[in-house]
């Protein structure tokens, strides 16, 4: 089996969808009879370490018409390919225009955002084209459904993974006096802070964070992550005169994820923008328990209230409720994440390339053929 | 016959099925099945059938369902009749299979172990049925030939349910109820929502005469096992074969036959037509000397030409019927409209009169009916067998020129918007009459696709004219196509209006009053052996061969009255009841000249 893998970006690449393609991609790798598969990203610097065997990933090319280019040479000189996989909508009329030249079926992934709201012509066009959609959610498989006229047997649901170097742990000391948490119950969010990706949901937490602090006086609400939201989320602590129950972690490195997740005693992310929300499983991998959204993809990360706490996220109330409940040791066992282990995801990949994608496709059907 | 459903959590991610969920969606169907309820777990909670059973052969507590191989590897949950399963089951016992009931049920059960999913084509009946193989892990679902059973399934990535009704599935409350505006344009068009879509996104048909596999990996593509078009494309080619009148007699006297078995008295719905007439006659002639005919009169009738109850006591009194006729007065109908939208599966323009024929057949302790819907679409007794061929002869030089037909369509309708003189399907006249697909749309049509803006959000339901694509989608049941032109009508009737509308409402509107209805002419098999001895006859002609086919043939004066279809005084009531007077407020549907189907269909929309 060979692959054409069209994605923005993968190894060497921060970021939840870098990780999922990361994820896909050595899943496509695990495949047997699977022998070469060609990765072209958007962005990144390639320098992603060891890449699983049969994986080549080529440089990056940030211009859309060298992607465009580099693509088709890929495609005419790198082949035969059994498939295109395309791992982003925006990509997906190059992927399909490839695929037809090739004569071959290109399965296209969605992610959140990107195949919510009102989607470009050609990008519904050549969704209409692929031969097997997967979606990270349920819930952003039922918004693209709105939106194009595919056939809902087409889409199936493909949820991240979480990797196994998240799981529970004694709290690091060398973290504790950094952020001075000691003797402090802590509730966490981890994302990016960017100013355009406000329905993260802190403002929501900190807007929680005076009747919380009635309720529990030893709260510290540790935001993880960089991004230039932060100046506006500070003023808005000080505002409401819990500045001192708030700490800005910044910038995190990869390898102390797993150790800032320990340091939790509650996760919470009410958030209205989730495609699915990894941090989710992050926290639930480390033991945490969480609190999330109701409103979009992060209730597949929370199995339906089954692993973490799904409140709607525009009701505060609830909000502190669950916060209030989730620090003094309420809510959901995370030890359902489970299910989110890399030995299923890559089990269904298996399944989906073998069942829609290889020639062999189709062949258990049923009336036909006895299944 | 009975209503099924069933949860299958089949992602790795998905949760263990819900039985709170399950007996939801069963119990919304508990006309459906009156005698008995049932539900059945697989032991990891991934599978759960629900049943709600209207017990009508082997009347038992162990023909009871959801019912498991003697393994317990395989659960079926079933709704229908198979009126072969005597001669399935002997089949069956010389192979050594077992049985411990009388069931057709458990023959199921034994034949898919003995055949796998190719059991279906052995079949004959109508039936919808979920069986959950715990050897493949894997849930087979199946939709008889012509699709009389409904079976709608919902998947939302995770988790897939399914359930003999859509509403059934709503109140369930997980599947997603977004609007398939797709499903909407088709309402509009059609006046029935065409399958595979429904009014919500996330629920479809199982297509009829397919089966659908889903296991682990998700939903499998459906796989047509039987095809309507191909029958007629097959007989086409097959010489014709002279004696016409004696194998139409036998086909049908052996469709009759089969019909009638159970275990309960099975009634008739008698109408002042050829087609009931003749299946009575047929009734009396395999032995079935005691039938209860149940005739619909409405009071707006009596003593018009539309008014069935006078001649039906003709035929009842010449085969020897008990005869019932049962008056609808338009008080009932005030009092039974709530009832009639809330037990209404899908926006339908049809359905009424089942409604009321079912309630009197129910009224009267029948709990199984025979009814003659289908037999139009077998001898060729529609107007369409007529005019569209004619009009795609006439049209066939438009195609020669380009952009006439949108041109004068977009002519006529700007006129017509202003001073409303013509039908307003004349506009599109140029512009889809050439074909068969087109013409059918014409002459099917409710509405035209330019008028549906006017009646719903215009962006949704352009998107909806998008997605549907209502000449490619008509163009699309004729693969393969029928050579001959009444082969294309009649492929296109059958399995387009008799199936998703006439079939479905008979299905709700009869279950509703936990009657099952059983069509004779709606039959494989019958189709098979007489597929092309109606082709190329006047109207007139079929229906006096079939009036032929009895040994004592129906009455003359049955035969030579015009045709009027079973119609209800609704035009009236639309004006009347308060309730279903929105209409008025369209401009579109106000002109004196406005079909009333046009109104109906508004105020369904909008129960």
């Amino acid at each position: 089996m060979n692959a054409l893998a069209l994605v923005t970006d993968a190894f060497g690449s921060s970021g939840g969808i870098a990780q999922y393609n990361r994820d896909l991609v050595a899943a496509l790798a695990e495949i047997p009879g699977a022998n070469r598969i060609i990765v072209l990203p958007r962005l990144g610097d390639g320098n992603g370490g060891a890449l699983p065997r049969g994986v080549r990933q080529l440089k990056a090319q940030g211009n859309r018409l060298s992607y465009s280019l580099t693509a088709l040479r890929a495609a005419v000189t790198l082949g035969p390919f059994d498939f295109v996989f395309c791992g982003h909508l925006h990509l997906a009329p190059l992927a399909a225009l490839l695929a037809a030249g090739l004569g071959v079926p290109f399965w296209l992934q969605l992610h959140g955002y990107e195949a919510w709201d009102d989607m470009k012509r050609a990008e519904r066009w050549s969704a209409e084209r692929a031969k097997l959609i997967t979606s990270v959610s349920r819930y952003t498989r039922r918004r693209f459904l709105s939106l194009a006229g595919v056939d809902p047997s087409c889409v199936g649901v493909l949820p991240n993974t979480v990797d196994a170097g998240f799981g529970p742990g004694a709290k690091s000391d060398v973290l504790l006096d950094r952020f001075c948490l000691r003797g402090k119950r802590v509730l966490l969010t981890v994302s990016r802070l960017d100013p355009n990706e406000r329905r993260k949901g802190h403002d929501r937490v900190i807007a929680a964070l005076p009747a919380i602090v009635t309720a529990v006086p030893d709260v510290v609400y540790l935001i993880a992550g960089h991004g230039a939201d932060r100046t506006r989320l500070e003023v808005l602590a000080q505002s409401l005169g819990v500045a001192n129950n708030v700490v800005f972690a910044g910038s995190v490195a990869p390898d102390e994820l797993p150790q800032l997740y320990r340091l939790a005693d509650l996760f919470v992310m009410p958030s209205t923008q989730e495609g699915f929300g990894i941090v989710f499983l992050e926290a639930a991998a480390s033991g945490l328990r969480a609190i999330g959204g109701n409103a979009d993809g992060s209730i597949d990360a929370l199995a339906d209230g089954a692993i973490g706490v799904a409140i709607d996220p525009n009701d505060s109330e609830a909000l502190v409720r669950a916060i209030v409940n989730g620090l003094e040791g309420g809510g959901p066992d995370p030890s359902g994440v489970g299910r989110f282990r890399f030995e299923n995801f890559s089990g269904h990949v298996r399944d989906l390339v073998n069942g829609h994608l290889l020639p062999a496709a189709g062949a258990a059907g049923t009336a036909g053929v006895a299944p | 016959m009975c209503g099924l459903a069933g949860l299958y959590a089949y992602h790795y991610a998905a949760n263990p099925i819900d039985l709170a969920e399950l007996r939801a969606i069963r119990d919304h169907m508990a006309a459906r099945g009156p005698d008995g309820e049932g539900e059945w777990q697989s032991t990891d909670g991934r599978v759960g059938f629900g049943h709600r059973r209207l017990a009508i052969i082997d009347l038992s507590d162990r023909a009871a369902q959801p019912m498991a191989s003697a393994d317990g590897k395989t659960v079926i949950v079933f709704n229908g009749e198979i009126y072969n399963y005597r001669s399935l089951r002997s089949g069956l016992e010389a192979k050594g299979y077992v049985f411990r009931t009388q069931s057709d049920t458990e023959v199921l059960l034994q034949l898919y172990a003995s055949k796998g999913a190719a059991m279906v084509r052995d079949l004959r009946g109508m039936f919808a049925f979920g069986l959950w193989d715990g050897d493949k892990q894997g849930l087979l679902l199946a939709r008889d030939p012509y699709g009389i059973k409904p079976l709608y399934y919902a998947d939302d990535g995770w988790t897939l349910r399914f359930a003999s009704q859509v509403k059934a599935l709503v109140a369930g409350r997980r599947a997603g109820l977004d609007p398939d505006p797709a499903g909407w344009a088709g309402f509009f068009l059609f006046g029935n929502v065409p399958e595979p879509y429904t009014i919500y996104r996330d629920i479809r048909a199982v297509p009829a005469g397919s089966t659908l596999w889903i296991d682990r990996r998700g939903l499998h593509q459906p796989e047509r096992y039987f095809s309507i078009p191909q029958v007629f494309a097959e007989a086409e080619r097959s010489a014709t074969k002279p004696d016409a009148q004696s194998r139409i007699r036998a086909a049908l006297i052996d469709s009759v036959r089969h019909h009638l078995v159970s275990d309960v008295p099975v009634g008739l719905f008698l109408s002042s037509g050829v087609d009931s007439g003749a299946l009575l006659g047929l009734m009396r002639d395999v032995g079935h000397d005691d039938v209860h005919a149940i005739t619909l009169r409405y009071e707006e009738f009596r003593g018009r030409h539309d008014d069935e109850a006078p001649l039906a006591a003709v035929v009842a009194r010449q085969y020897g019927a008990k005869h019932t006729i049962r008056t609808v007065t338009q008080e009932e109908f005030r009092a039974d409209l709530p009832k009639i939208f809330t037990a209404m599966d899908q926006p339908t323009i049809d359905g009424i009169n089942t409604w009321f024929v079912a309630k009197a057949a129910r009224e009267q302790g029948l709990k199984a009916a025979i009814s003659g819907l289908g037999g139009d679409e077998l001898v060729g007794g529609y107007p369409s067998f007529n005019d569209i061929p004619r009009w795609v002869r006439w049209m066939r030089w438009s195609a020669c020129v380009p952009f006439a037909g949108e041109a004068f369509r977009r002519a006529v309708s700007a006129v017509n918007d202003l001073v409303p003189l013509a039908h307003p399907k004349i506009a599109g006249f140029l512009k889809y009459a050439r074909t068969y697909a087109g013409a059918y749309l014409l002459r099917r049509g409710v509405f035209m696709p330019w008028e549906l803006p006017d009646l719903m959000d215009r962006k949704f339901i352009r998107e909806g004219l998008r997605r549907l694509d209502p000449v490619r989608h008509i163009a699309s049941i004729l693969k393969p196509e029928p050579r001959t032109a009444w082969g294309k009508v009649a492929a296109l009737e059958s399995s387009l209006y008799l199936r998703n509308q006439l079939l479905r409402d008979t299905d709700w509107a009869s279950m509703a009053h936990s009657l099952e209805v059983r069509v004779p002419f709606v039959d494989a098999s019958l189709l098979r052996a007489v597929a092309t001895d109606f082709a190329g006859l006047p109207p007139a002609a079929g229906k006096r061969l079939l009036a032929a086919a009895p040994s004592a043939a129906v009455p003359d004066q049955i035969v030579t009255r015009a045709k009027t279809g079973f119609s209800t005084p609704i035009e009236r009531w639309l004006k009347d009841d308060e309730r279903i007077r929105g209409w008025q407020q369209v401009p579109r549907l106000r002109p004196q000249n406005c079909p009333w189907a046009r109104r109906w269909a508004y105020q369904v929309a909008r129960p």
